[in-house]
């Protein structure tokens, strides 16, 4: 039986010399929209925007409309433009009229490749279409500028508590006023992320100012060179490690230890081969993460039924306080590792300065450097905890 | 000539319940350079994608045409969080055709979108006028705190996260 349909129209003409319009439908079991984009043909440059719900959910959606007017200028050419429209019209406005943009926005870039091919053709140029879209084809994007340069500064340890005390109990989660060394194993910097809007040098300052021992760096798939962690643990005095959030065909992973800066989709084995040759640590981040407006208890799925997920033999130990995800998720990931006996964690995930330290890991051995951040993981002895909640913040 | 249409496109995506443990999930395009089709069977309730195939009948971009042109490298991703740069990076490995690549996310999107759907059908109560709607996703966005500023609807100054406290 048919549980979903979507169907998507675009029609593309040419309004003047100057400029295309697309009107484009969207109808679903759900929704009903349409927009009308124009763009300028020399530059593909989105001039004007309309849209209309006929059909939509909460009493809020009409609110997406006025929103629609933030893609005016945007280039539908440009390699992320796709990226744009998720974060911009996506986001502010409304995730549904994001992917309708995207449809009419290829759609314009095929008409104005069939314009030229035309164009050409009246110009007695033996010009074949495909040639003409090879040509036009997007280039690569280019690639990310570090966030800063290097600088040559000495590389000195920020001071760390003595060990403390042992606790075997690992889905145990203790109190943030208790000993030990609170770290937020999962923190992402703008630019190195993306998706981050917050400079390295802010995070630190706040995770100084609530009053946690350390912070790990792991923005997407970078590799923060130690030259430059070394200069920012000089800098604010205070210990800054560094990780990384690879992305894999089985999720993000939290990598510690794992020099290669490892670009595009890597198969979790692969990054596992890799893990265990260069003496790493690999930690399975948000592995339950879920939708909008369902999770993974709607879908059916049992702890005991995830635990069969092969990428759980392929890390070494769950994140299970993870400030992006719901308490529900969360619980049913320590359910998970508490089955699988793996080592749990807990990290903040945060991408803003108020998210710093939401959750974090408290570590009961000492912690200067990545070999002892490498050993502490290792041993085990660490629980995740609510560090803000707990502290009051 | 003005108001003649230079280009058109159909994009149907359709997702259907093969049995218990499995959807099947399609996405047919076809507009004014381009005939494909691509179809994918999702396990559940892992929501794995447990096979993929592709047809192209007609395109104008080399890339496309490959008959070697394989989908497989999705087999074994799980549709949810982060699946589209994970299915544009594998797809990526395999062809340059991005187009398939997207018909791949349209299908995983219509997956998601049915399991919306479901959750819509049957809320109890289900909303009947405007105040209820409104506390009806009032009461979503606090029971998931992700939604929170993820559109106009459920950004700040709303009245759907009235009262509810920002994520920290």
């Amino acid at each position: 039986m048919l549980k979903f349909m979507r169907k998507k129209t675009v029609s593309v003409w040419k309004k003047d010399s100057r400029t295309l319009i697309a009107h484009g439908v969207l109808d679903d079991d759900i929704y009903g929209i349409e927009l009308d984009v124009s763009v300028n043909i020399e530059d593909l440059r989105i001039s004007a925007i309309e849209g209309k719900w006929n059909r939509w959910t909460t009493p809020e959606c009409p609110r997406a409309i006025p929103e629609l007017q933030r893609a005016v200028g945007f280039l539908i050419a440009e390699p992320d433009f796709s990226q744009k429209a998720h974060k911009v019209i996506g986001r502010k406005a409304c995730r549904h009229f994001a992917n309708l943009l995207l449809e009419c926005s290829h759609s314009l870039r095929e008409a104005a490749l069939l314009g030229e091919w035309e164009d050409r053709k009246a110009a007695g140029e033996e010009a074949r279409l495909g040639d003409i879209t090879a040509e036009k084809a997007a280039p690569p994007p280019p690639p990310q500028s570090p966030p800063s340069a290097p600088r040559a500064a000495p590389v000195e340890s920020a001071a760390c508590p003595d060990e403390e005390r042992g606790i075997d109990d690992k889905s145990r989660v203790l109190s943030a006023d208790s000993p030990g060394l609170v770290i937020d194993l999962h923190v992402h910097t703008s630019p190195a992320s993306p998706c981050s809007s917050v400079p390295v040098a802010e995070v630190i300052e706040e995770a100084k100012r609530i009053g946690l021992d350390g912070i790990c760096l792991t923005d997407h798939n970078y590799v923060w060179t130690a030259p430059e962690v070394a200069a920012l643990r000089e800098e604010h005095g205070f210990l800054v490690l560094r990780g990384n959030e690879i992305t894999t065909d089985q999720g993000d992973m939290l990598v510690f230890g794992l020099e290669e800066d490892i670009k595009g989709i890597i198969r979790l084995e692969e990054l596992r081969k890799k893990v265990l040759q260069a003496g790493a640590f690999v930690i399975v981040a948000h592995p339950f993460r879920g939708f909008l407006t369902f999770g993974v208890g709607q879908l059916g799925l049992t702890p005991e039924k995830a635990m069969e997920r092969s990428l759980f033999q392929h890390v070494d130990a769950v994140e299970v306080m993870n400030g992006k995800v719901t308490a529900k998720e969360n619980q049913f990931a320590a359910e998970v590792a508490s089955g699988l006996d793996l080592p749990v964690t807990g990290g903040s995930d945060a991408h803003e300065v108020s998210e710093v330290g939401v959750y974090a890991t408290r570590f009961y051995e000492t912690i200067r450097d990545e070999k002892d951040l490498i050993r502490a993981l290792r041993g085990g002895n660490y629980v995740p905890l609510a560090y803000r909640k707990e502290k009051g913040f | 000539m003005a108001n003649i249409l230079t280009y058109s496109r159909n994009r149907c995506t359709c997702v259907e319940q093969v049995d218990e443990n499995t959807l099947r999930a399609t996405c047919t395009l076809q507009d004014t350079l381009t005939d494909a089709f691509v179809e994918i069977l999702v396990g559940l309730p892992d929501l794995e994608i447990v096979d993929v195939r592709c047809e192209v009948k007609r395109t104008e971009q080399e890339p496309c045409k490959d008959p070697a042109l394989s989908l497989a490298k999705v087999i074994g991703v799980r549709i949810g969080s982060g699946m589209l740069k994970i299915i544009k990076g594998l797809v990526a490995e395999t062809t340059e055709c991005k187009q398939l690549g997207f018909m791949v996310e349209e299908c995983c999107h219509g997956v998601i979108l049915s399991f919306t759907k479901d959750v819509l059908l049957v809320s109890s109560p289900r909303p009947t006028d405007q105040e209820e709607a409104r506390e009806f996703y009032g009461k979503m966005v606090k029971e998931n705190i992700r939604l929170y500023n993820r559109c106009a609807a459920f950004a700040p100054g709303s009245d759907l996260v009235r009262g509810v406290d920002p994520p920290k």
